[in-house]
C-alpha cells in the first residue's frame, strides 16, 4: 500500500467568511485563507516556503500559485497549482505538500482553494462551463446536458432503479446536513428544513430538487503543513495524514460507468488499508456532498452500510451528531458553503483538535474525508488522525 | 424541409450545436445521412463511443467506423425542469436527457424526444432519430415501444 508520509503534521487551518463576499477577488480570498491558517499555526508569512492551490473554476486563470505567491508577498521554494477534479483536489494538495516537506523541498506549506464563485462569475445562467473534455463538451451539450446537476441526476435515477431508493433517502441527507449547518456560525444556510420542505422544493433535474443541490459560494479554506519535527519544536500538536488514495475512472457523464464502476470503493479500500484502519474505526466523516445523492453513493462505497442501504443508514441517525459516525458536521457543500471540499478538510482537522464547539464529536481521533470530481469521475479518500500527546 | 415538416415531434427543438473536431467529423457527417456511426477498432474489433484516434481497449491507432443499429435501452434518465440558457430556452422545458446502452455495445448520452419522453423508465427500448436543428442533424432518441 502506498505510504503518504511518516511525519508531517497539519498545524494550521484557515477559513474565510462564506456566502457573498462582494468586491473580493479569488486571489484575495485565497490570500485571506492562507493568512488565517498561518496565524492559527503561529507562523509568520515569511516562514511560508510552499504554496499549493487550485485556480478559480468560475474564472479560470493560469499560473495561479505564482499569482498567489506574488500577491501574498512570498518567494516559495515549492509552488504548484493542482486540478485533479472537484473535491479530490484539496486532499491531493495535502498529499503533495506532505511529499514536498518530507523530500526537503519546503518546510512550511500552505494548501489553499477559494474563489468568488457566487459574486464573480461572468454569466450566471449556464452553470459552470468546465471545458473539461478535449476543449469542449461535444458529447454532452448537444443533448441538453449542462452544469453538474444533470450528471448527478442520472446517477440518482440509477441509484433509485438499482436499490429501490427514493426521495426520502435523498431528503434525509438534506435534512441531516442542514441541522449540522445550524450549529455553524459560518454557514450560508440558517433555517432548519424538514423532509416535507425537501419534497416541496422545486424540481431541477429529476429526481433532484433544489434542496438536493449544494450552494454556490464565495469563500476560501487553507491548511498549513510542517514536518513533525518542526511542529514538536514549537510545541504544536498537529493532525496527521494517515493515508490518501484516489481512483480515476472517466471524466464526462457521457461515458459514465455504472455506480459499481465508480472509483470510490477502491479509493476507500486503498486509503483504509494504507492507514491500517477499518471503516468502523472512523469517528467522524466529511463526505462529498455536491448533491445529496453523492452522500448516499459514498456511504455505500466506504462501507458504512451495505450497498443501497445508505438512505436507511442516514435515517437511523448514524450520520447525525450523536450518531455512530457523524457526517458533514459543518453543514457540508449542501448547507455551509461549496468551497471545493477545502472546508471538509478544515472541519475534519477542527474535529480532531476537539475545537468544533457546539458540533464537536466527542473523542474524535480518526476522520475520513472523501472527495470526487466530475460525476464520480475521480474519487479520493483521506484518513486523518489526531496526533497523540507526546 | 424543416424539422417540423418531417416530424411534428421535432418542432421547436433547440440545441447547443457540437463543435466537431477532425476526428469526430465523420460521426456528425453520418448524422446528416441518418447514420449513427460508432468507432470500431480495426485491430481488436472493440466498438467505442465517443470517437478517438486510438482504441481505448488495445491502444491500436487504426480506428474505423461501423454503423450502429441505433437501437438500445435506457440506462438512466433525467427530466430537466430548469433552463441553463436563460429565458430563451424555456420552450424546451421539461426535456429528457438519457444515457442509452446501445445494442451494439457502447453507452451514449442523448436526448429523448417524442411521445412519452416525460414518462420514461430505465430499461425502456429506444431508437435513434435525427432531427435537424439549425442545419445540424443530432442523434436523439425516441421510445420504440
Amino acid at each position: 500500500m502506498p505510504r503518504v508520509t511518516e511525519d508531517v503534521a497539519i498545524v494550521g487551518i484557515g477559513e474565510t467568511p462564506v456566502g457573498r463576499l462582494p468586491g473580493m477577488s479569488s486571489v484575495e480570498i485565497q490570500a485571506q485563507a492562507v493568512l488565517a491558517a498561518l496565524a492559527d499555526a503561529g507562523f509568520a508569512l515569511s516562514d511560508l516556503d510552499g504554496i499549493i492551490n487550485l485556480d478559480p473554476y468560475a474564472t479560470p486563470n493560469s499560473m495561479f500559485s505564482t499569482t498567489l505567491s506574488e500577491y501574498l508577498g512570498v518567494r516559495p521554494r515549492f509552488s504548484t497549482t493542482i486540478d485533479v477534479g472537484g473535491t479530490v483536489t484539496g486532499m491531493t494538495m495535502l498529499q503533495q505538500a506532505a511529499w514536498a516537506i518530507e523530500s526537503g523541498f519546503c518546510t512550511v506549506a500552505a494548501c489553499v482553494y477559494g474563489e468568488n464563485t457566487l459574486t464573480g462569475r461572468a454569466d450566471n445562467t449556464q452553470g459552470l462551463h468546465m471545458q473539461n473534455l478535449l476543449g469542449g463538451e461535444e458529447w454532452e451539450e448537444p443533448f441538453g446536458c449542462q452544469a453538474m446537476v444533470i450528471p448527478y441526476a442520472l446517477v440518482a435515477q440509477r441509484y433509485f432503479d438499482l436499490y429501490g431508493a427514493g426521495p426520502d433517502d435523498l431528503g434525509a441527507v438534506a435534512v441531516t446536513t442542514r441541522a449540522h449547518a445550524l450549529l455553524n456560525d459560518n454557514a450560508q444556510m440558517r433555517k432548519p428544513i424538514t423532509l416535507a420542505d425537501h419534497h416541496a422544493s422545486r424540481p431541477i433535474s429529476s429526481p433532484l430538487r433544489l434542496l438536493d443541490c449544494s450552494l454556490i459560494s464565495d469563500g476560501g479554506g487553507a491548511v498549513i503543513l510542517v514536518s513533525g519535527t518542526a511542529a514538536r519544536k514549537r510545541g504544536l500538536r498537529g493532525v496527521r495524514i494517515r493515508s490518501m488514495a484516489m481512483r480515476t475512472t472517466h471524466n464526462s457523464a457521457a461515458v459514465m460507468p455504472d455506480i459499481s464502476g465508480f472509483g470510490m470503493a477502491e479509493a476507500a479500500r486503498d486509503a483504509f488499508a494504507s492507514a491500517g484502519v477499518a471503516v468502523s474505526d472512523i469517528d467522524v466523516a466529511q463526505l462529498h456532498d455536491a448533491f445529496t445523492i453523492s452522500v448516499l453513493v459514498t456511504l455505500d462505497a466506504l462501507g458504512f452500510c451495505p450497498p443501497g442501504e445508505a438512505g436507511a443508514y442516514v435515517r437511523s441517525g448514524a450520520t447525525s451528531l450523536g450518531g455512530r459516525c457523524p457526517v458533514n458536521t459543518h453543514g457540508g457543500l449542501l448547507s455551509q458553503a461549496h468551497v471545493g471540499g477545502m472546508l471538509h478538510i478544515v472541519e475534519a482537522v477542527r474535529q480532531l483538535r476537539g475545537a468544533a464547539g457546539r458540533r464537536q464529536v466527542p473523542d474524535a481521533r480518526l476522520a475520513a474525508v472523501s472527495g470526487n470530481g466530475g460525476v464520480f469521475s475521480v474519487c479520493g479518500v483521506m484518513v486523518l488522525e489526531q496526533e497523540r500527546a507526546a | 424541409m424543416t424539422a417540423a415538416q418531417e416530424d411534428p415531434d421535432w418542432a421547436g427543438l433547440r440545441a447547443v450545436l457540437p463543435r466537431a473536431t477532425a476526428a469526430s467529423r465523420p460521426f456528425w457527417d453520418g448524422c446528416r445521412r441518418g447514420e449513427l456511426l460508432l468507432s470500431h477498432c480495426n485491430v481488436c474489433g472493440h466498438v467505442f463511443y465517443y470517437p478517438r484516434r486510438h482504441c481505448p481497449s488495445c491502444a491500436a491507432l487504426d480506428p474505423g467506423w461501423k454503423r450502429s443499429t441505433g437501437r438500445g435501452q435506457v440506462f438512466s434518465f433525467t427530466v430537466v425542469a430548469v433552463s441553463f440558457h436563460g429565458s430563451g430556452w424555456e420552450s424546451q422545458l421539461p426535456y429528457t436527457v438519457v444515457l442509452v446502452d446501445l445494442d451494439d455495445g457502447p453507452r451514449m448520452m442523448s436526448r429523448l424526444i417524442g411521445p412519452g419522453r416525460e414518462s420514461v423508465a430505465s430499461g425502456d427500448r429506444v431508437e435513434v432519430v435525427f432531427p435537424e436543428i439549425d442545419g445540424q442533424r443530432l442523434p436523439f432518441f425516441r421510445k420504440s415501444g
